[in-house]
């Protein structure tokens, strides 16, 4: 199957957390008069790890989208049939009008990524700007990376640029259609 | 749908990064950098929505019914608040004391009609920015004869392979200059570029550092005076740029001072090893270039020593003005509005501001009073009005607890010291409670800004434009269209233009251009062109047309030379106190509060930084008996706060770190709750001034204090 994606630089990423806030915008998630903190939808977040102990550390970040799995987890666990992976470009959607609001996916997705909206009663989450990327533009997230730190493509096509690139995917995090990388050594 | 992306200027902080404004039906919905500008926009700005659309927003004027503080408020008219303030003002003028009016802003720009205003009308403006970039200004000026606006960083997008960019107290990847820089240095890095971060804290900077250098607080003076040393004494030095650009005699000067100040000897003082200053040094003198991005030093006072110790270091490896060193400012020919006012004497009118200590200020260079001043000049009865716009003294400026009792100081009569208080604001603060009028102002996506810089990092020197692109609501007004109006009532000759665009058009003329012409190119306009070497061209601004390392101005304060000592605070009640209180930053939040402190997006815990955990090392939490998340108690000698403990590896094992300025309590968000001021537990500033850069116009922003679990 034919994949886009998003390959995330972990030697770039200062979990600046711009993407979050420029992707909730984008998508409505924020209700600017009665927002509060906690309590604002998300499509990714930040994590970051730290190696070491001071004064010989480091510490590095990655965003954290929905992975539009391979084989994923909500679709099964969907008994509505109300999430499928495109089969044009891999991105796992949930089609609200079929959302039945039972929250098995939330349950089953292992990644975290999938939100409840509690006054429509339906499941969303990152489409991987679906709208976007339909008229030749990247993801928002991928726009406007503070750093650079997000590409966007075919996965076949970003694996073979990093490859060129002499870059190392990190395979422990990159089980699913996201690519994960660094600078070997 | 009409939706349309219009260029304007962020504001969400200092540095002003040029943005497209995506309106739908009249709506802001997102944010985006310029790719005309270099293209970036930070955190902070796209949650400028949320700060749009707060509920917040004030959107009348209001006049004060309680005691100030109480921030109780009933509705007035502009007429009324206009004419009381015009009243106040003209007696005060009346009387011979225009100088005890001080308005308290951001100098976005030397074309902001609010400078104006002052200058016409004889009063002061304050920064309110002391704990900024101003002693490496000063220093800017006095070694180079230049004069920056902002602190000039590094030109980043121009550092070669094996340059070295050392960010010192500096937090550049917090976007403090332009929403650009994190990416430009992470490309200089890519391209070969050696990143070094020397901080306390192990801030994002230093994630991506290939050296980390722990420095002691305060102990970048030596540092740096200790790699001079290595490299003058070893001959590693620029001899061209030294005998060609250093004033005839300095740089013997210099080596003399030097004699003492060996790696081992500034080792002792700033904690860094001696191979590491001299393993550092001999870097940076083979390198095609070094720039060097600091704030104030290591988050103390005393920064003016280090500012001399930087340009010192700067001039002896001819890092200036050369792809990757220090850039020089250069001019945009704006015209003049005539007539131009001359401002008060700062000499005459402004050294009686600060007190008790006033006799020490004679040194004073800076242009521009920080905000310690205004509870030192109160209680003397020296300040009489005070405006604030776009900062917060009652809670993100040293000393606001001193500043907060001076603006509600009684004389014999009851009548408040300070007579009158105004606050401009978009939402209330913890400042608009002690105000007696409080005025809504406008947004940045409501108002127009003509935006120069004698340097900008983005795009070289340029102006640009801020322009509405949006309605302001309600009755809000923009503080620049209130003061153009003041300026017509107290001193029409000076405001004889129609309003702020007029007066901006008038500014334009000198490139050519109106607002119109500049709102049709898309807000920006620069010569393309940032310029390297500027100073073959004449020579520098100093009166010898080369670099001074020696001030002799200064040799009665005993600072011809810099000072490499630890600043006083470092020492003071080390006994009673035994850790020290530093401040960082984030890119979540900027100095003066409000806006990002009570934005949901920029609290909110995946998308922003919620609370203000102070920050201690994991190994001493566990001999203190702290545990991770646990409330302790921060105790300095002149007061006292609880906070939640992150026990960290990212901090020096002598040290606890707190966000710098926060703790709001006013808006729909902060009045949640979650963090605290720092600046409760800094002493000194606004009382006995002891431990401030008298020759620098700096004030410290750390303390010693002690923690109980």
């Amino acid at each position: 199957m034919k994949q886009l994606s998003l390959a995330i630089d972990l030697d770039r990423c200062i979990g600046c957390k711009t993407c979050v806030a420029a992707c909730r915008n984008a998508k409505g998630l924020v209700d600017h008069a009665s927002a509060l903190p906690g309590a604002i939808p998300y499509y990714l977040r930040v994590e970051s790890d730290r190696q070491g102990v001071y004064p010989d550390i480091s510490i590095r970040s990655w965003v954290m989208p929905c992975q539009h799995c391979k084989n994923a987890a909500c679709i099964k666990a969907c008994k509505a049939e109300a999430i499928v992976k495109d089969e044009q470009t891999g991105i796992v959607r949930i089609l609200a009008e079929k959302c039945t609001g039972s929250r098995a996916c939330i349950e089953a997705c292992p990644y975290g990524v999938i939100q409840f909206d509690a006054a429509r009663n339906k499941a969303h989450k990152c489409d991987l700007c679906w709208d976007r990327v339909h008229t030749g533009q990247k993801p928002v997230c991928a726009e406007v990376c503070l750093t650079d730190a997000i590409r966007f493509g075919e996965k076949e096509l970003l694996k073979m640029e990093l490859e060129a690139e002499g870059k190392e995917i990190v395979k422990k995090m990159s089980a699913q259609s996201m690519l994960y990388f660094r600078t070997p050594g | 749908m009409n939706s349309r992306w219009i260029p304007t200027m962020c504001y969400q902080c200092k540095a002003e990064c040029a943005i497209l404004a995506r309106v739908e039906d009249g709506v802001l919905k997102e944010v985006r950098g310029n790719p005309r500008a270099r293209g970036k926009a930070c955190v902070k700005g796209m949650a400028g929505v949320s700060l749009e659309y707060s509920p917040d927003r004030l959107t009348h004027p209001l006049k004060r019914v309680g005691h100030r503080g109480e921030g109780k408020f009933e509705p007035c008219s502009w007429d009324e608040a206009l004419h009381a303030i015009t009243a106040k003002l003209r007696e005060l003028r009346d009387r011979g004391e225009a100088h005890k009016l001080t308005a308290s802003f951001f100098p976005h720009s030397i074309t902001d009609p609010k400078w104006r205003f002052l200058n016409a009308y004889g009063g002061f403006i304050n920064t309110a920015l002391p704990h900024c970039d101003s002693a490496k200004i000063v220093a800017c000026i006095k070694a180079m004869g230049g004069v920056p606006n902002h602190h000039i960083p590094p030109n980043f997008a121009s550092v070669p392979k094996g340059g070295v960019i050392i960010l010192a107290g500096r937090h550049a990847m917090g976007c403090l200059d332009d929403a650009a820089v994190p990416r430009d240095i992470l490309d200089a890095k890519a391209r070969g570029a050696i990143l070094v971060v020397i901080d306390p804290v192990f801030t994002a900077d230093a994630a991506k550092a290939d050296w980390w250098i722990p420095v002691r607080p305060s102990g970048d003076t030596a540092l740096f005076t200790g790699m001079t040393h290595h490299i003058v004494m070893n001959g590693l030095h620029n001899k061209a740029f030294v005998e060609n650009w250093i004033r005839e005699g300095d740089f013997e000067k210099l080596k003399d001072y030097l004699a003492d100040k060996t790696p081992e000897a500034m080792s002792a003082i700033c904690d860094v090893p001696t191979r590491d200053i001299v393993k550092l040094a001999e870097m940076c003198a083979s390198a095609p270039s070094v720039g060097v991005d600091s704030f104030k030093g290591i988050m103390l006072g005393q920064a003016l020593d280090f500012g001399h110790a930087w340009t010192n270091f700067l001039a002896v490896t001819g890092n200036i003005d050369n792809p990757g060193g220090q850039p020089l400012p250069d001019l945009t020919p704006l015209s003049p509005v005539l007539p131009a006012p001359a401002g008060p004497s700062l000499a005459e009118k402004g050294w009686h501001r600060t007190g008790p200590d006033k006799g020490k200020f004679g040194k004073y260079s800076f242009i521009m009073e920080p905000t310690w001043y205004e509870a030192q000049a109160i209680k003397n009865g020296d300040l009489k009005v005070l405006v604030t716009a776009e900062c917060n003294p009652a809670l993100t400026e040293m000393g606001q607890e001193e500043w907060r009792k001076a603006v509600t100081m009684t004389d014999e009569k009851g009548q408040y010291q300070l007579e009158m208080l105004v606050s401009y604001e978009i939402m209330l603060s913890e400042t608009s409670r002690y105000a007696d009028y409080v005025l809504p102002d406008k947004s940045y996506f409501e108002r127009w800004e003509l935006l120069y810089m004698p340097w900008w990092y983005n795009f070289g020197h340029g102006v640009a434009l801020r322009q509405p692109v949006v309605e302001a609501p309600g009755e809000c007004r923009h503080s620049n269209e209130v003061f153009i109006e003041l300026g017509k009532r107290l001193c029409p000759e000076y405001f004889a233009f129609k309003d702020d665009l007029e007066y901006y058009d008038i500014q334009l003329a000198g490139l050519g251009l109106s607002v119109g012409k500049l709102q049709d190119m898309g807000g920006l306009w620069s010569p393309g062109t940032t310029g390297f070497r500027k100073y073959e061209h004449g020579g520098f601004g100093t009166p010898s047309k080369k670099m001074h390392l020696y001030w002799e101005d200064l040799e009665d304060a005993d600072q011809a030379l810099p000072r490499v000592f630890l600043a006083p605070e470092y020492d003071a009640d080390a006994d009673a106190f035994p850790f020290f209180l530093i401040s960082y930053r984030t890119i979540f939040h900027q100095g003066s509060g409000q806006w990002t402190h009570n934005n949901p997006q920029l609290r909110d815990p995946v998308g922003g930084f919620l609370d203000n955990p102070v920050l201690i090392n994991a190994a001493t939490a566990r001999r203190l008996g702290i545990e991770d998340g646990a409330v302790v108690t921060l105790r300095s000698r002149t007061g006292s706060l609880k906070a939640r403990a992150k026990c960290t590896e990212r901090i020096r094992p002598d040290c606890l770190g707190l966000h710098h300025g926060f703790g709001s309590t006013v808006g729909r968000v902060a009045v949640l709750g979650g963090g605290v001021s720092d600046n409760a537990l800094i002493p000194d500033s606004g009382m006995t001034l002891d431990w401030q850069d008298l020759v620098g116009g700096e004030s410290h922003v750390s303390t010693r204090v002690t923690v109980e679990g």
